[in-house]
């Protein structure tokens, strides 16, 4: 009992478990990713971008150092016509750009600068334009060779000077820009492996589930088969046992009381023609024998009813002729009855099955249907046997298949004998019942 | 097709020709409502350029060279003036000067260069006109590889050459664009003169784009020079004010100067297109001093920060708001520059949303002309494009060394539209163009155009309008303002709508556009009001104008309208 328990245990709870496991493996996936975008972004804002453009900023300050190169150059060169103040403009405007850059990049630089190396920057401008105030002064003054000699001497030197402390700045930020490199590729590697094991983790959690899942549905699709033989084996043996008792019933109620009440009609018969004509004790035999006949035949007709003996000796075709015209009489519907096919003797058992088909179909056209016709067409087909009841009445909507144990009867008494059993509304009204019998089940001479 | 297309479709191919009404053939099948014809040989120009190119590859000769649009006369007609190259002094195969051609009035040109006393050699590059000397004829400033020169106009038809007389000599150079504009507002005309790069047949650089041949050098290869203002002492000379203007600039690279009021305070700055280095736009600071002020404005890089191979420029209030906005034309992989100024006064490259910047990918631009050539109102952008190397085909497959020019008709919704290809008149043909010029020869109320190649022909394209659009002219003629009023600013008003225009010398690429303005009205037959800003500072307002004339404005003297243009 205990196996067959665990057996029926409902898959949900399992189920529910791989849930709860799944979402815990997603949300401690995604806090793991959350924390390393967190941890990339800082990275990329506070030190990659940072670095980026602190090296715009500086190659902005390099190109302004270049200028300032060029600028000397062409001012050392004697084959410009102007003094050499005409460049004022021209350092002022470079100058000007020089201060800007200086101020973004200080701003830019942060942490990353040493405060010697700040100093220095500093101090190393402050001297340069110290220095081209100087040599513009002289060319004020009408010195032009002196202050070319200053260009010379001073600035150019210490333009250079500028031009390989703004370079190595570069250099440190490319190198600091090659580390965060790393450090991001790392961030990378870490979160490719834990997505990776997070996707194996889910791949076997899903298959695991999936698996218990075909499990369960195999064992319960089972348990549901066993039933359902059960269920039908169990009907079968109620239906054959009916068969079998009513069959009982029948031939008791033909065989003694019809008998008995034969014997009881012949001998009132015998005892009355003892009796001279006229006498009062004649005409009451008389009438008892006629109500002992009545009563014989009350008893076959409930015998026949019971179980149609008829089956038996004359065949299905027989019977179902004499049971239309009596449930026609009995009921007071108009019957149409319709054969066609080649008819074939059937099998006496299967006989009775459709026999009762069509008892009942008949019984529900005349409780249910509310009709007073009914088409009932027998068809012998080559290879089946079709039995169909049809009635104009009230009927039932298509999404709403009448359910009870007549209709049930009906159903395995078709799957009894291997056949089905349609039951479906007619569009115009009414319903259609529609039994199907391979040949090969029901043929008595085996076709 | 649209309707007009079915309808001479129809016609075409249901009638002949000689029953068709006279408006049909007059009226092309064009959707435009305008129509160019080549009318070079008709009118009688026939001009060569002479680069001097021999195979030496030298630098100047991938430059010229420009044209202008002048009434020398005085008579009213606009007259033609087209720069020339020469050889090179130690390759001497023909003898070429600069072409002036005198206005016919009837459509054609007689060449007077000779008799003008223009027949000089020289090894021209662009050309400024201006009244220099307010005589009321306009003078002639050739800028030149060497020395350039000046002529003044002696107003009797003839120029006598006073680069001597008037200080300008002794300035060597690879001078290219100029423009003459009162910059210090004393009523008298200044030069400004661009410089591209140092250089000189002597020292010469070799480049070489297949390690063994000689090619042309990219502009990387020279040192950059300043570019020149010599203002107008008013006795015929001028002082040479490049040092203390703060217009000196050794690292310049100038092809493109346009005279441009960026900060509307009435004085003139100027934006100057320089190759591969930034843009400069010196904002002219009232006391005889210049500030560049091209990076504050967003006009010294591309959008992306690069400095573009800047060549020709122009400026001009291309969607009525009244202020003006900028054209550049560069390199190609680099498109035109069309920049309109925002709430703040800074600069956007529109280039890309206007529709002008895609097509202009895969052009080299060199003259560029804000013009209304359908006469709609709405300023229209002619480019003249051209390759520097005859090879570039070999290097980029989709970009050639002559070019078709380009139209873009401003739609009026802040897009333009490249129609050159149905302008007609052979516009469209490839050509190895550079100069860029409009006036109105003709005097037919709309602007024909002018174009010079290099070491090619030049072209006269005839405007023919044909939708019926009016125009309205104005030839501005100042008197304490310099007498060309070259600095004025035109504001016209009709049906709520304004329109402005400035006088101006320069602009485009070697190349200078007539002095009368143009404005189209569309079918509108009058404007309200007209307001004139002159360069002394003084404004003038006039009323109910009717158009379809051309209308002088002295200043302070009044208005004279004259029949037809």
């Amino acid at each position: 009992m205990q196996n067959a328990a665990s057996s029926q245990r409902s898959p949900t709870t399992g189920l529910l478990l791989g849930l709860v496991i799944t979402l815990a493996a997603v949300l401690a996936y995604a806090s793991y990713i959350t924390v390393q975008l967190a941890g990339l972004r800082k990275l990329q804002s506070e030190m990659v971008d940072r670095n980026r453009k602190d090296s715009l900023q500086l190659l902005r300050i390099q190109n302004d150092l270049n200028s300032v190169a060029l600028a000397m150059r062409d001012m050392l060169d004697t084959t410009e016509p102007y003094p050499l103040t005409a460049w004022t403009a021209q350092f002022d405007r470079i100058h000007q750009d020089l201060d800007s850059g200086l101020k973004l990049e200080e701003n830019l630089a942060g942490a990353s600068r040493t405060p010697d190396q700040r100093r220095y920057l500093t101090q190393s401008v402050a001297q340069f334009w110290d220095a081209v105030n100087r040599m513009f002064g002289l060319a004020q003054g009408g010195k032009d060779a002196e202050a070319r000699e200053q260009i010379r001497l001073s600035l150019q030197a210490r333009q250079q000077a500028l031009s390989t402390a703004v370079s190595r700045l570069l250099v440190e930020n490319n190198e600091g820009e090659q580390q965060a490199a790393v450090r991001i590729a790392h961030i990378y590697d870490g979160v490719q492996r834990q997505l990776y094991l997070f996707l194996a983790a889910t791949l076997i959690a899903i298959v695991l589930t999936s698996l218990y899942l075909i499990r369960s549905n195999r064992q319960i699709f089972a348990r549901l088969a066993e039933l359902s033989e059960q269920r039908s084996e169990l009907a079968q043996k109620l239906i054959s046992t009916q068969e079998s008792t009513l069959r009982h019933i029948s031939r008791e109620l033909h065989d003694e009381f019809g008998q008995v009440l034969t014997a009881i009609g012949s001998m009132l018969g015998r005892a009355g023609k003892h009796i001279p004509e006229g006498a009062l004790l004649r005409e009451d035999l008389k009438e008892v024998q006629e109500i002992a006949q009545s009563t014989l035949n009350n008893i076959r007709t409930l015998s026949q009813a019971l179980h149609p003996v008829l089956l038996e000796e004359a065949g299905l075709e027989s019977t179902l002729d004499w049971y239309i015209a009596t449930v026609g009489r009995q009921t007071g519907l108009t019957l149409h009855y319709e054969k066609t096919g080649q008819p074939f003797p059937v099998e006496t058992n299967a006989g009775v099955h459709v026999y009762r088909v069509l008892q009942e179909a008949l019984n529900n056209v005349s409780r249910h249907s509310g009709a007073r016709d009914a088409w009932i067409r027998l068809k012998y087909a080559s290879d089946s046997l079709e039995l169909e009841v049809e009635d104009h009445g009230t009927g039932f909507a298509a999404e709403e298949l009448p359910r009870g144990i007549g209709l049930v009867a009906m159903r395995e008494r078709a799957e009894l004998i291997g056949g089905s059993l349609a039951i479906s509304p007619r569009p115009q009204g009414g319903t259609k019942v529609r039994l199907q019998i391979p040949r090969g089940k029901v043929d008595a001479n085996g076709a | 097709m649209n309707r007009r297309e079915f309808l001479f479709t129809a016609l075409g191919t249901g009638l002949d020709t000689a029953t068709t009404p006279p408006w049909i053939l007059g009226n092309p099948s064009s959707p435009l409502g305008f129509r160019f014809t080549d009318v070079t040989n008709a009118a009688g120009i026939q001009f060569q350029h002479n680069s001097g190119a021999y195979g030496g590859k030298l630098l100047p000769e991938t430059l010229g060279s420009g044209c202008a649009f002048l009434d020398y006369d005085s008579d009213g007609w606009q007259d033609i003036l087209l720069v020339n190259g020469m050889d090179w002094p130690a390759h001497k195969r023909q003898r070429s000067t600069l072409r002036l051609y005198r206005n016919n009035r009837n459509g054609t040109f007689k060449d007077v260069t000779r008799s003008a006393g223009l027949d000089v050699e020289m090894y021209g590059m662009g050309v400024a006109i201006g009244d220099y000397n307010n005589d009321g004829f306009p003078d002639i400033f050739v800028s030149c590889v060497g020395q350039s020169r000046l002529f003044r106009n002696t107003g009797k038809g003839t120029f006598i050459d006073v680069t001597r007389a008037s200080g300008l000599y002794g300035r060597q150079g690879l001078s290219t664009s100029a423009l003459w504009f009162d910059y210090d507002r004393d009523g008298l005309l200044d030069l400004f003169v661009c410089n591209y790069v140092r250089w000189s047949p002597e020292h010469d650089v070799f480049c070489s784009l297949d390690g063994s041949h000689k090619s042309y050098c990219t502009p990387e290869a020279y040192r950059g020079d300043t570019c020149w203002l010599f203002r107008n002492r008013g006795d015929g000379t001028f002082e040479d004010v490049t040092p203390t203007s703060g217009i000196f600039d050794s690292s310049s690279k100038s092809l493109g100067v346009a005279m441009f009021d960026y900060d509307q305070d009435g004085w003139p700055d100027l934006l100057v297109a320089n190759d591969t280095q930034p843009n400069k736009l010196y904002r002219n600071l009232r006391n005889g001093k210049f500030k560049d002020v091209a990076v504050e404005a967003g006009l010294a890089f591309s959008t992306e920060g690069k400095a573009r191979a800047g060549m020709g420029v122009d400026v001009g209030d291309f969607d009525n708001s009244g202020r003006p906005g900028v054209a550049i034309t560069n390199f190609d992989n680099e498109m035109i520059g069309l920049y309109r100024a925002n709430a703040t006064g800074v600069f956007d490259d529109v280039s890309i949303p206007s529709g002008v910047g895609a097509p202009s990918r895969n052009t080299l631009g060199f003259g560029c002309l804000f013009l209304d050539v359908d006469l709609d109102g709405a300023l229209d952008l002619a480019v003249a494009n051209g390759h520097i190397d005859e090879t570039v085909r070999n290097i980029r497959g989709n970009v050639g060394y002559a070019q078709p020019p380009q139209l873009f008709l401003n739609l009026g919704n802040g897009k333009f539209r490249d129609v050159a290809g149905e302008a007609g008149g052979g516009f469209k043909k490839s050509r190895v163009g550079r100069g860029l010029a409009y006036g109105d020869f003709d005097r037919d109320g709309d602007l024909d155009i002018l174009m010079t190649t290099n070491n090619g022909p030049a072209s006269l394209f005839r405007n023919d309008h044909l939708a019926g659009n009016h125009s309205i002219r104005f030839h501005l003629r100042g008197t304490k303002s310099n007498r060309d009023a070259i600095g004025a600013t035109v504001r016209i008003f009709a049906n709520g709508q304004s329109q402005s225009r400035v006088v101006r010398g320069g602009s485009s690429y070697l190349s200078q556009s007539e002095l009368p303005l143009t404005f189209g009205l569309g079918k509108r037959d009058k404007i309200d009001r007209v307001v004139i800003e002159w360069p002394s500072g003084r404004t003038e307002e006039y009323k109910d104008l009717g158009a379809g004339k051309t209308y002088k404005l002295l200043e302070t003297k009044g208005i004279q309208e004259q029949p037809g243009f």
